[in-house]
């Protein structure tokens, strides 16, 4: 399909009433989800995939795409607020943003954060529809070789970023992708590891281990402590003052710092297992660095909020480029937006620009416009949501509980699908308890069928393994992995050393 | 040292737990070595191909392997852990799931749940879920209980008619009536 016919086919789709209107529900979703302590971005997303099976695709990942982008700034509410960082994507905005809003300035605080994050997506999105096409054109030249070693690469980063020690990181990677061969052999159809039973033949359900990992599991931890249970957060009190367009230019008068922290914040996005948990942290601390009055951060300054909430944002569309360029997802809201797209038959990898061109110029501007609505939303409305954090956990668990059982049962309506869910969330749980890491698990899951087929196809084009090593893309991304591992050793090994000294 | 664990405050409580966890990371991973082999012996019994050297058990057993040999390094690593934590400071594995009992009930009323929907429908289980698990979380009397219920009526009911009439995914009925 020519790009203008592609670009034309997806505004008609994107701008129909029903998508629109299903776009708006998922921002004010999102926004509201984010905003709740203990309730994650990506407990969102997993709970929107069931509702969008009826939708058509595109409606489907852009309703998704629109709680994400809103999730990035609903974490800001709690942060500016109570200090208090409603997702883990929101920890450094409470250095600057909570500050900001006891001296009296909440509105600012708040506005700024909006602002910021509305750029920051912004950006994001332009370098996603810059960067992704020239990458796939890239990517469906590599043979079987580099992409099984690029999986393998993506494995170790995220197992060496996440969790405290890598070999628990590699252990459930490797979980995940033994999990992915339950069920039939991707190649020669073979039922593996079904036991007879019936319900194993199509393979552990995805949609049922990420909702028993991300919110099953995530749920019962938030339940954990009684005092916390009962009484919400109340917020900083008085009246808050918006004054949009004054923080506006307050916004684009720092251009290097939003551009700086946008930008490291989809360069981060786009490196598996990292995610805006990691871009907020970082984002805030080159603009320290490179600021004039590093003093002055933590006393509630623009640059700070601004820094970190452009930076988290700006991992949406960076997170996007591995998914749609290479079919490899960045991080764990990516593998849901994958999973969604693989529900809705159509396949991700390098070909999907050119095979649903009309499907990721639509994801492109889907972008664009959740960034408008929740900036939109956010302005209009954010007085009036104010009073969300307040709502105690004990009422937020149990509905939530509810919303997850509709999800497992979304997706073939068997009840044996939530006596799995329990059984993952009860694992993943006590494997969370046991301080083992999740996102890898559900990145081996996704990522499992891909690495055995290309293995796969890779020796039977060519029965030598030793072509892994010598043709020159694949061995640098064995000698890339190779490295991440050996550099956080080496980094949890000083750590240990550094930690012995100072007993 | 506090008596009562409870009094005791969190960062001490879960650095007591250390000698615990370095025990349950021996245990859980024994367990899972032994599963893995048992599974990689398994796999040696899947088809192999005439069009490609790997066939269908050698990808599995790729992993199951390198499993195995991961599980066993956690285990060295835990028990070095356990001869360097203190075992009088540790938490007892009773006191463990005392302290998490709100977490596992939770849990518990969510298996509840699943086995009495296919018998009293969605909306039904859901109502009385959501009564029990906001009970257990401490809505005990009072107003709280009121809202408790209010709350457990309006979504029990409502979200049964949002995803099945707004979202149309299809929910058990209940097989009583």
């Amino acid at each position: 399909m020519p790009m203008t016919d592609a670009l034309l086919s997806s505004v008609e789709q994107l701008f129909s009433l029903a998508t629109l209107v299903s776009m708006m529900i998922g921002v004010v979703a999102g926004v509201v989800a984010a905003a709740i302590p203990g309730f994650t971005i990506t407990m969102a997303i997993v709970l929107t995939l069931p509702v969008t099976f009826t939708m058509p695709p595109l409606q489907g990942v852009a309703t998704m795409l629109a709680v994400y982008v809103g999730g990035g700034s609903g974490g800001l509410i709690s942060a500016a607020l109570l200090g208090i960082p409603g997702t883990p994507s929101a920890v450094a905005t409470t250095f600057d943003a909570y500050p900001m809003a006891r001296k009296g300035e909440p509105g600012r605080a708040l506005a700024l954060g909006i602002w910021a994050s509305f750029f920051g997506a912004l950006i994001s999105a332009v370098v996603l529809i810059v960067a992704a096409p020239p990458l796939a054109m890239i990517a469906v030249k590599l043979g079987p070789w580099e992409y099984f070693s690029l999986i393998l690469f993506a494995v170790t980063v995220v197992a060496s970023l996440v969790g405290k020690s890598i070999l628990k990181g590699l252990m459930m990677s490797l979980l995940g992708l033994f999990i992915a061969t339950v069920g039939q052999d991707p190649m020669m159809g073979v039922p593996r590891f079904t036991f007879g039973v019936d319900v194993l033949a199509a393979g552990i359900p995805f949609l049922v281990v990420l909702i028993g990992i991300f919110a099953v599991s995530q749920l019962a931890s938030e339940v954990e402590n009684p005092a916390e249970l009962h009484q919400g957060k109340a917020l900083v009190s008085g009246k808050i003052q918006f004054r949009p367009f004054a923080v506006m230019r307050e916004v684009l008068s720092r251009p290097g710092n939003l551009l700086r922290s946008s930008m490291l914040g989809v360069v981060i996005g786009a490196v598996p297992g990292a995610g805006g948990s990691i871009a907020n942290l970082i984002a805030y601390d080159q603009a320290k660095r490179a600021s004039k009055t590093p003093e002055r951060f933590g006393t509630g300054i623009a640059d700070g909020v601004v820094a970190s909430e452009s930076g988290n944002s700006a991992t949406a569309g960076g997170g996007l480029i591995p998914m749609i360029a290479l079919g490899i997802p960045g991080s764990a809201v990516d593998a849901v937006l994958m999973a969604a797209l693989m529900v809705q038959g159509v396949s991700v990898g390098p070909r999907l620009i050119m095979d649903n061109a009309d499907l990721v110029y639509g994801m492109f501007l889907a972008m664009f416009l959740a960034a408008a609505m929740v900036l939109a939303f956010c302005l209009i409305s954010m007085r009036w949501f104010l009073r969300i954090t307040e709502i105690p956990k004990s009422i937020i668990v149990p509905v939530v509980l509810v919303c997850c059982a509709v999800g497992a049962l979304a997706l073939n309506n068997r009840v044996t699908d939530l006596y799995l869910l329990i059984g993952v969330g009860l694992v993943g749980y006590l494997l969370a308890k046991l301080d083992y890491p999740l996102a890898p698990l559900v990145l081996g899951v996704i990522l499992g069928p891909i690495a055995e087929t290309n293995l796969r196809r890779a020796l039977m084009a060519d029965e030598h393994w030793t072509l892994f090593l010598t043709r020159p893309i694949s061995a640098g991304l064995l000698i890339l992995a190779v490295l991440s591992v050996a550099f956080t050793v080496r980094r949890i090994l000083r750590q240990r050393a550094a930690a012995r000294a100072s007993i | 040292m506090n008596d009562n664990p409870e009094m005791v405050s969190r960062p001490v409580r879960e650095a007591s737990s250390e000698r615990g966890k370095a025990l349950a990371n021996l245990i859980f991973n024994a367990a899972l070595a032994a599963l893995f082999v048992g599974l990689f012996i398994q796999a040696g019994d899947l088809p192999s191909s005439v069009w490609e050297p790997l066939g269908a058990g050698s990808f599995p057993r790729l992993i199951l392997g390198t499993l195995v040999i991961f599980n066993l390094a956690i285990m060295v690593q835990s028990m070095t852990a356990l001869r360097v934590t203190d075992s009088v400071a540790s938490v007892g594995a009773k006191q463990w799931f005392l302290q998490r009992r709100l977490a596992f009930a939770t849990l518990a009323a969510f298996s509840v749940y699943a086995l009495l929907m296919p018998w009293i429908g969605f909306a039904m289980a859901s109502l009385l879920f959501l009564l029990a698990v906001q009970f257990i979380l401490g809505a005990r009397r009072g107003r709280r209980l009121l809202i408790a219920a209010i709350i457990a009526v309006v979504f029990g009911l409502g979200l049964h008619m949002l995803f099945s009439h707004v979202f149309l995914i299809s929910l058990p009925p209940g097989r009583l009536w």
